[in-house]
């Protein structure tokens, strides 16, 4: 592509520098043809004429309702200044709840940003357990072919993959609330979280807000998960098994002590099962939405590595392993795993809308205040901006996913450096 | 050892026969075949019932109207009613095979227009290359980011069935998900293809474009617009259920409509009735049966293509 890089020999930077700047420009252009669809969809295909709500007042308050929000402009003339807004970061203003409600006015940016935390550590979080639980599944069930537990993985997969969303999360509720009320309680929490967060809603200095707790976790666990995929590498080249095989564990309860010491242990699991509003019903728990987020994100990933795990088992490199003395287990998640990930990341980035959509499913029931308690709401309004912005949010998470997809490709997988962009 | 067999089984399999034996034997197809099959049957229980059982109870058994003044409802599974009553004393049986054809009717529009649209669109970005390919390729990548099931609820939720039916979500469903994940699946499959020296051989012999990709690249392309086709009929079958389930009015039938009825009634009577599991399991267990039967074969296709389809993602 550029010939003149040859002759002029130019420092060498790390492979993920170009990588990454040519991945950057791709996801830009793929968000720019994103949210023209997402505009064109919700403003030509989709039939919603906000200022219906208003015709009871006759045809004068129908048309005043359609020009105070701009309904009346020309296509064109809306796209560009939507575009033109979304460039500085403004999503527009929320029509508002029409003549029912008044919930949901303003810009748009504000009440995305009020839904945003709680929707992305749940739906972050949930999506990479449930990958590594699938990832982790597919593995051993490829091995445990023919038997009785090969194929209780697999049905358990298809489950993962067609369970009704609302019907998962009406079990949860029944099966699941009690134990880990009960829980909460053991470990002596306040059975109202309010009053574990008295002291931030009252204004009092110094007391820990939810924010800066799920930072803090955030943090914590990112940096325990860096330093022990470090130290795990170090103690692999040094051949040192204990090592290896502890960094990981050792490093994430390191934090979870550290939290504990620190005083805000019962803050960080109120995050994870909070009994406020709703605690007669238990709804509105991050925790039972993880739970169901993972359920039904592992099962597609599972089949994926599974069906690739037992084709590359034919491969002659396979045989070759067993020849030299290798045990299975090494064959298994040192040659073979290594081979299927990158086709199965690629495979499973395509899941990703029917994952994302169940996980709106499960976070709407369990009536959690996040993303999908506004997009639902904005559906059933009619409020045509908030649901552009809610979209539009929804294509960066999956943007971001994707990006760090292409990049755990690449970095398992020299040839597709190159990032054809 | 079957494990020192298996690579003689492998390479038996590479050839085409061998892919038909694949698909034939493959337990997950099969089981699939099998459900879809038992749903086949339950579309025409309904008619035939009403013919010869159900005759002259229309009263009773009618999956909308009926209800049956004798019992207190709804009531459990008992000789007269096999799968006992919902909440407005509606028979669940005929309930569930009332509901199975629409969501049938769903599951094949979905499936076709993703079809459809994969094998036109990935065939031609893979003939025709250059802007093109860039095109459709960019297209998909973004349409992967907006999920189909969201578009048909944010075109379906609350607008009654006779609006917003049947048709309507599979279409909706069936296009947006086509242009996605199914494009980009095919599109990836097209380039393998259209790199093969037998492509060079049908333009060195004088063929046009139509004739090359109708002849020489959509046989090849069949068979995974067959797997995008199952499993986007597995989102659209759900969506579907979430729409039925979600439908304020409850005018007309279907399967999350039953799972919502048994849902509302256990948190209203919590405590004083019991949960009424009948309906809820009918329901829920109609979705994802029917779901995983599509599912089924189109993982079973997929694994007796060859599941390490490298290079979907560009």
């Amino acid at each position: 592509m550029i010939q003149t890089a040859d002759r002029a020999r130019p420092p060498r930077l790390p492979w993920f520098v170009a990588f990454l700047a040519k991945r950057l420009v791709w996801a830009l252009v793929t968000l720019v043809i994103f949210v023209t669809a997402v505009f064109f969809f919700m403003q030509v295909w989709v039939p919603y004429s906000w200022a219906t709500q208003f015709m009871q007042g006759g045809r004068d308050a129908f048309e005043g309702a359609r020009e105070a929000v701009g309904l009346d402009r020309p296509l064109i003339e809306r796209y560009v200044d939507f575009m033109l807004g979304l460039a500085r970061g403004d999503l527009g203003t929320a029509f508002g709840g029409g003549t029912v409600v008044n919930y949901g006015t303003g810009p748009v940016v504000d009440i995305i940003r009020h839904a945003l935390p709680v929707t992305l550590t749940v739906f972050i979080t949930g999506s990479i357990i449930g990958w590594v639980v699938g990832e982790m599944l597919g593995r051993l069930g490829s091995w445990n072919r023919g038997r009785i537990s090969g194929a209780a993985i697999s049905v358990a997969g298809v489950l993962s993959a067609t369970i009704f969303p609302p019907f998962l999360v009406f079990l949860l509720i029944r099966w699941l609330r009690q134990p880990l009320l009960d829980a909460r309680e053991a470990m002596g929490l306040p059975r109202d979280s309010l009053d574990l967060w008295r002291g931030a809603l009252v204004g009092e200095a110094g007391a820990p807000t939810q924010g800066d707790v799920r930072w803090l976790v955030a943090l914590g666990l990112s940096a325990a998960l860096v330093v022990g995929l470090v130290v795990r590498s170090y103690g692999r080249r040094h051949q040192l098994a204990l090592v290896e095989g502890l960094a990981i564990p050792a490093m994430l309860l390191g934090v979870g002590v550290g939290i504990w010491i620190s005083g805000l242990g019962a803050h960080a699991i109120d995050l994870l099962y909070r009994v406020d509003i709703a605690a007669t019903t238990g709804r509105g728990s991050p925790g039972l939405a993880l739970v169901g987020i993972v359920l039904i994100s592992f099962g597609q990933v599972m089949l994926l590595m599974r069906a690739g795990m037992e084709a590359e088992g034919s491969e002659d490199y396979v045989l070759t392993g067993r020849a030299k003395g290798l045990t299975e287990r090494a064959v298994r998640d040192r040659h073979v795993a290594r081979n299927v990930m990158a086709p199965v990341l690629a495979g499973s980035f395509l899941t990703f809308p029917t994952v994302l959509a169940g996980m709106i499913i499960v976070e709407y029931e369990l009536q959690m205040q996040g993303l999908s308690s506004v997009l639902f709401y904005a559906i059933e309004f009619q409020d045509i901006p908030l649901i552009m912005g809610v979209m539009v949010v929804l294509g960066l998470i999956g943007i971001g996913f994707r990006l760090v997809t292409d990049v755990t490709i690449a970095s398992l997988d020299p040839r597709q450096r190159g990032g054809r962009a | 050892m079957t494990a020192l067999t298996e690579p003689l089984a492998a390479a038996a399999a590479a050839t085409p026969s061998g892919r038909a034996r694949r698909v034939a034997l493959n337990p997950k197809i099969l089981a699939g075949l099998a459900i879809l099959a038992l749903f086949a049957l339950l579309t025409v229980a309904q008619p035939l019932l009403e013919a010869t059982v159900w005759d002259g109870k229309a009263n009773v058994y009618d999956p909308r109207f009926g209800f049956d003044t004798t019992i207190a409802h709804p009531s459990a599974p008992s000789a007269t009613h096999w799968l006992g009553t919902s909440s407005l004393g509606r028979d669940v049986f005929s309930m569930l095979t009332y509901a199975t054809r629409p969501t049938f009717l769903v599951a094949l529009t979905a499936g076709s227009s993703i079809a459809a649209v994969s094998l036109i669109f990935g065939s031609i970005a893979a003939y025709r290359r250059g802007w093109v390919d860039g095109f459709v390729s960019h297209l998909s990548d973004a349409m992967v980011l907006l999920p189909a099931m969201l578009a048909v609820f944010i075109l379906g939720i609350s607008r009654p069935n006779a609006e917003f039916g049947a048709l309507h979500v599979g279409f909706t469903f069936g296009v947006i998900y086509g242009f996605g994940p199914a494009v980009a699946t095919v599109r990836a499959a097209a380039m393998t293809v259209v790199a093969k020296p037998f492509m060079d051989a049908a333009r060195v012999a004088g063929g046009g474009g139509g004739w090359i990709v109708t002849r020489h690249i959509l046989p090849h392309l069949y068979a995974h617009a067959a797997v995008q086709a199952m499993i986007g009929a597995t989102g659209a079958v759900i969506a579907d259920a979430f729409l039925s389930f979600r439908s304020a009015v409850g005018e007309d039938v279907g399967f999350g409509m039953m799972v919502y009825d048994g849902i509302i009634w256990s948190s209203l009577m919590a405590g004083i009735a019991p949960v009424p599991w009948w309906i809820m399991v009918a329901g829920a267990g109609g979705i994802t049966l029917l779901a995983a039967a599509f599912y089924l074969v189109g993982v079973g296709l997929r694994e007796a293509l060859d599941p390490r389809t490298r290079g979907v993602l560009r």
